[in-house]
């Protein structure tokens, strides 16, 4: 860890999300949670985590969860000229934005790697938003960020999402998709493989 | 506008493909859904007798302040107008159906979608956002439901499924909601659905054959904006009280299924994946309606029967031979694959459910089938299979031989055959109120049958079905003491149903002097219909979830209503209403359908069930509580009939309690007054209808 630190200069982050998407019931109750607590309304094209699914597909591939990975080599602040995607040193180095700084050029919208975008467009103000871990979520009812909890993962009822502090195996992304299913998911007559 | 609401209502003239918009807040008063659904149709359809099929019958679909945000399986959408599936009169009616549908209408900026007139050819009505187009639908008239909202997203979206879609200046990775019709609707079914997604469907009512009738194939709705909410920071932890208190926790759970893999159990506990009340042997996922915890279908791995659920997958559990039940083909697994065709017609489950068992005992009998009184060339040596299956599915769908009669609804086709009077009259045809499936056992389990019969449909609403009837059933069915004793449940719930808390007989459905024919009954039947009314209808509280009376999740066992409803409801809109609030607001809703099935002829002489419900006796057990020397307990209410005339005076206990006349059933002036209902007062006395 000490290496991938001192390759890019960029500290690692002390939170991220992980999520079972065998265990993902489709409720989107993360999405709603998400713009409620930052935006103060239910607006899913504001979420900051996407859950994208298909009534006719097979499972596990009628649903993808995409959320931010909190990049060890984040590119959206790479691709960010002004200053406003940073790491927040002060809570935990998660990768945020600050609105104050952003001019709204898009660059860190395209520089993410994935796809969906981790970084969403806010129409409203002309400014990009992502994934904080809750760090500044006005309508939370919690301390969020990295030692704190996150609305997304409080909300899910099917518990299929979590919040480690390790930094997840990046190859192919998963490590971010974990099983979070014990024998009591079994009982029900769903996989648990 | 208050939050939660969109503020517009879409105004569609098919016949000259033009839109204008309502001001939700016009009718903002009837709370959402059936409520602002019922207004509108009084107000603009003026020949309120004229069949479901007709071009100016006036069709709503609302959904409800609440769908789109974070309130707790209460995104349901409500569909209402002239069902052609009612018989022998075509009632105005409902349905409603789940997923997402409403919620992307409210992120679209609409509150709901009024539809008139009939287009000149197939048309599908496009709504993105502000954006709203009438499309061509001929290449899509013949397609399933499944192939026509795959081809609608491809027209929509391309093919850029998983990636952020500019819309306007705004953007979404969503998908479009479709609403449509299968070939069963196409061919003017009124046995036809409306469906959405993989098995959300507005299921009674032939809502699909008023489609087909308008020439409307489908109607796609993206939206990109959000709802308003009052306090984001209540209805945050609001659901959070709600999932901590009540739901069933799938890591480690209070209360599991005495067996692995009960769905039947379902009910009880809430545990996710239950609504398909067959075992699903092959691998899937629980899958929730928009804002649901309780994620009560499945998504499979061979994707037949996604999202399918209660009796479009009990049909086939209970018409299919063993054998054919226990076959994987290369088709999957039959049952999944029965309900996957279903669906995809578009057709009426309970129907065909009917219909398939009619249809063989009226074979039995000697008097269907090839050669015979009523010719049918069904496969019936093959009945039991999925070959009988299909062809069966097949026929009604397209109106083919004997299916052109099955796809006018059962009672239509016995009746088309010279029998229904005959087969209503042994039970042979358990069509028991308004052209109806009986749905539970009628003779016992009355809030069913009584709210039907009161009303113009199977109630299909099993607010007190859950914990009354499902409870010792299940007990009886895994052989294990019932969770709750009678006079416990009875008891609890008794606490919760206000404004009539206080009377446990209420829920006695015994024959005594306190049971099904009591005074106490008439308020068990008041309490139900004006809360469905109010807060299932117009704000889309889901029938699985409530009423919460008993909740075995709870550490008290003590369930969410009555403070459950009025806490998201308040949370979204600001407003501090009570749940005796809704309980009003529902009264009011109630007397205006009312007003309106008058106006279409309604009399307390119509109001009788089928002869069966009054003659033949119940000879399968069907538990229920019942209140007997003095002590409560389970019965299984084997050899019931209802009594004719104590149930007649039962309906002139529940006239009273509404304030209707008890000669006619009409509502009185002085009750619709009470309601703020006086022009409909005027317009009944104009006709003549009016309770003296």
């Amino acid at each position: 860890m000490a290496g991938i630190e001192a390759s890019k200069g960029k500290p690692l982050s002390e939170g991220y999300l992980v999520v079972d998407r065998k265990k993902c019931c489709g409720c989107i109750a993360c999405m709603l949670a998400c713009s409620l607590v930052h935006e103060g309304n239910a607006t899913p094209s504001m979420s900051r985590i996407q859950v994208v699914q298909n009534s006719f597909r097979c499972f596990p591939e009628d649903i993808e969860l995409a959320i931010c990975r909190q990049c060890p080599y984040p590119a959206c602040i790479q691709a960010c000229t002004t200053g406003a995607m940073q790491v927040d040193s002060a809570n935990g180095n998660v990768r945020r934005v600050d609105e104050s700084l952003c001019n709204g050029c898009g660059d860190c919208i395209d520089a993410c790697p994935f796809t969906p975008s981790r970084v969403i467009w806010n129409h409203e103000k002309n400014t990009v938003t992502k994934c904080d871990l809750c760090v500044d979520a006005p309508h939370w009812i919690h301390k969020g960020g990295s030692d704190g909890k996150q609305a997304c993962v409080e909300v899910c009822p099917m518990r299929a999402i979590k919040l480690v502090n390790e930094l997840p195996q990046q190859r192919d992304g998963l490590g971010y998709n974990v099983n979070l299913r014990n024998e009591h998911w079994g009982w029900l007559g769903f996989p648990t493989d | 506008m208050t939050s939660g609401y969109a503020g517009k209502i879409l105004r569609l003239d098919l016949t000259k493909r033009s839109v204008s918009i309502i001001d939700t807040g016009q009718y903002e008063q009837w709370g959402g859904g059936h409520g602002i659904g019922s207004a509108i149709f009084w107000d603009l359809c003026k020949d309120k007798t004229m069949s479901g099929f007709d071009p100016r019958n006036v069709v709503t679909i609302m959904s409800s302040p609440l769908a789109g945000t974070l309130s707790p399986s209460a995104g349901r959408c409500e569909v209402q107008g002239i069902g052609p599936q009612g018989y022998p009169t075509e009632w105005f009616t409902r349905s409603n159906f789940g997923g997402r549908f409403a919620a992307q209408l409210k992120y679209a900026g609409y509150d709901g979608i009024v539809i008139e007139g009939r287009a000149d050819a197939p048309v599908w009505v496009n709504v993105v956002n502000d954006q709203i187009t009438f499309e061509d639908a001929s290449s899509l008239w013949g397609l399933d439901t499944k192939e026509t909202q795959q081809e609608i997203w491809r027209r929509v979206t391309g093919d850029r499924l998983h990636e952020w879609r500019e819309v306007g200046i705004t953007h979404t990775t969503q998908k479009p909601a479709v609403l449509c019709i299968g070939p069963a609707g196409e061919n003017l079914s009124r046995i036809a659905v409306l469906m959405h997604d993989g098995a959300n469907a507005a299921g009674q009512g032939g809502f699909g054959g008023v489609f087909g009738a308008k020439n409307l194939k489908a109607i796609s709705v993206l939206g990109t904006g959000g709802v308003r909410v009052a306090n984001a920071q209540a209805l945050i932890e609001a659901w959070l009280w709600h999932r901590g208190n009540f739901e069933y926790n799938v890591d480690a759970p209070r209360h599991r299924s005495p067996i692995a893999n009960a769905p039947t159990y379902g009910p009880i506990n809430n545990m996710p994946g239950s609504q398909t009340l067959v075992q699903v042997t092959e691998a899937s996922r629980p899958q929730a309606c928009q804002g649901c915890w309780a994620a009560c279908r499945r998504r499979t791995v061979s994707s037949l029967a996604n999202e399918s659920h209660c009796m479009s997958l009990a049909w086939p559990l209970y018409t299919l031979s063993s054998a054919e039940k226990s076959r994987v083909s290369t088709l999957g697994s039959s049952r999944l694959h029965v309900a996957d065709q279903l669906d995809r017609y578009g057709l009426n489950s309970f129907e065909l459910l009917a219909g398939d068992f009619y249809l063989i005992t009226l074979y039995g009998m000697g008097v269907l089938g090839p050669g015979k009184t009523i010719e049918c060339d069904l496969p019936f040596e093959k009945w039991g299979t999925l070959e009988f299956k299909e062809a069966f599915m097949r026929m009604i769908a397209r109106r083919e031989g004997i299916g052109n009669d099955l796809a006018e609804g059962i009672a239509r086709a016995a009746e088309r055959w010279g029998r229904f009077k005959e087969d209503s009259g042994t039970g042979v045809l358990t069509h028991a109120f308004w052209g109806y499936f009986q749905h539970m056992e009628p003779r016992a389990e009355v809030d069913f049958s009584y709210g039907s019969l009161m009303g113009e449909r199977d109630i299909n609403e099993h607010s007190f079905s859950r914990p009354l009837h499902v409870i010792p059933d299940q007990a009886k069915l895994f052989g294990i003491e019932p969770v709750v004793s009678a006079e416990g449940i009875v008891k609890i719930i008794s606490t919760k149903v206000l404004p009539y808390e206080g009377d446990p007989f209420m829920f006695d459905h015994g024959e005594g002097p306190t049971g099904i024919y009591s005074a106490s009954r008439a308020k068990t039947i008041a309490w139900h219909r004006h809360y469905t009314r109010f807060w299932s209808q117009s704000l889309g509280y889901c029938d699985f979830l409530w009423p919460n009376f008993f909740n075995i999740n709870a550490p008290d066992t003590l369930g969410a209503t009555p403070e459950g409803e009025p806490k998201f409801f308040n949370a979204v809109t600001g407003k501090g209403i009570s749940f005796v609030d809704g309980m009003e607001a529902g009264r009011k809703i109630w007397n205006l359908d009312r007003a309106i099935w008058i106006l279409q002829g309604r009399h307390r002489d119509m109001e009788v069930f089928s002869e069966y419900v009054y003659t033949q006796p119940v000879s399968r057990p069907w538990y229920l509580p019942i209140y007997e020397n003095g002590e409560w307990k389970y019965s299984d209410c084997i050899g019931r009939i209802l009594d004719r005339a104590r149930f007649e005076e039962w309906k002139t206990r529940y006239y009273e309690l509404e304030g209707w006349d008890i000669n006619s059933g009409w509502p009185t002036r002085s009750t619709l007054e009470e309601l703020g209902l006086g022009k409909v007062a005027d317009e009944l006395q104009r006709k003549e209808k009016l309770g003296g």
